[in-house]
């Protein structure tokens, strides 16, 4: 099984769970808030997000990973989903 | 056309489609809130089959939808149960497609054929109900390995589900003998016979809809339903 690159799969499930327009998804870089900022991102919408990356990327997240720091800014969710891929 | 059929555990509603003879498809939504992401959806593909020559009926299964029988009663063998009664009542030549969780209940079903867009592992569908559940401030206190677990039905999201379901749900998945055929999205790494652009509505907080979509895989569904025939 081949594995998206991370960066575009985090962007895409925010894209497609969120229903973001592409301008606004690629216009995101690590310091772009999300979680409180975005007001599409609320509690109920951060399980989609989650469990679209999980699928996608072939990863599981342990809900103890699950925090407000790794959904605070665009970077440090990609980052996460990259430290799970990495395994 | 809002019709009903009956079960072993009542009557519940059914809509439907297109013409009244020749193949029928019995359509099961996704679980739980993913059914309302998709009904839509789901109705306009149904509409597309009309147009194309095929009728189908959409179910409400116990427990869903505008069902008489409370969520928290709702067991996934009466799901199976009521959904093969729902074929049955057709009398017609019947596939099955369904869609995520939907292919968690056309077990007992008897059909030519099963048709699944992103059949889901009930295990994949318990988790995220309970990351839904925690997400809302209210997680799930349960073993889904201890049958012996005989506490009241969990609150999920504004929904009571019982503890009986959900074990069974964790422990469920599709039809995969027989005649099947899978469709994925093309962001869906897991194994499909097809791979189809779009999004996953059934994860979209706000309720959407994919027309195009919905034509394609009106296509794909008349295609299989002429193979399976052949």
């Amino acid at each position: 099984m081949t594995r998206p690159p991370v960066d575009a799969t985090v962007r895409a499930v925010l894209k497609d769970v969120l229903s973001l327009s592409d301008q606004r998804v690629a216009a995101f870089d690590d310091d772009t808030p999300l979680f409180g900022a975005l007001p599409e991102l609320d509690s109920m919408a951060v399980a989609g997000v989650l469990t679209e990356i999980e699928d996608r990327l072939n990863i599981l997240i342990e809900d103890d990973e699950v925090d407000g720091e790794m959904l605070e800014t665009f970077g440090a969710l990609r980052r996460f989903a990259e430290r799970k891929v990495a395994g | 056309m809002i019709h009903h059929y009956d079960w072993a555990g009542g009557r519940e509603a059914m809509i439907r489609f297109g013409p009244a003879t020749g193949p029928v498809v019995v359509l099961a939504l996704p679980l739980f809130e993913e059914a309302n992401r998709t009904r839509t959806f789901a109705t306009g593909l149904l509409r597309q089959l009309a147009d194309r020559g095929i009728g189908s009926v959409l179910p409400d299964l116990p427990g869903q939808n505008d069902s008489p029988v409370a969520t928290e009663h709702a067991m996934l063998a009466g799901w199976r149960a009521a959904f093969a009664a729902a074929v049955a009542a057709t009398g017609r030549p019947a596939h099955s497609v369904t869609i995520r969780g939907g292919s968690l209940v056309d077990h007992d079903a008897a059909v030519l054929g099963r048709w699944q867009l992103a059949p889901a592992k009930g295990e994949a569908l318990v988790r995220e109900l309970f990351r839904t559940a925690q997400a809302g401030g209210e997680p799930v206190e349960i073993d889904l390995n201890a049958w012996s677990d005989e506490g009241g039905p969990v609150a999920i999201a504004g929904n009571r589900v019982s503890r009986p379901l959900l074990r069974d749900m964790n422990a469920a998945d599709c039809v995969r003998d027989g005649l099947v055929r899978m469709v994925r999205l093309e962001t869906d790494p897991a194994v499909a016979d097809r791979k189809v652009a779009g999004v996953p509505l059934w994860r979209q907080s706000e309720p959407g809809n994919d027309p195009a979509l919905a034509a394609l895989l009106a296509d794909d569904i008349a295609d299989w339903i002429d193979r399976c025939a052949s």
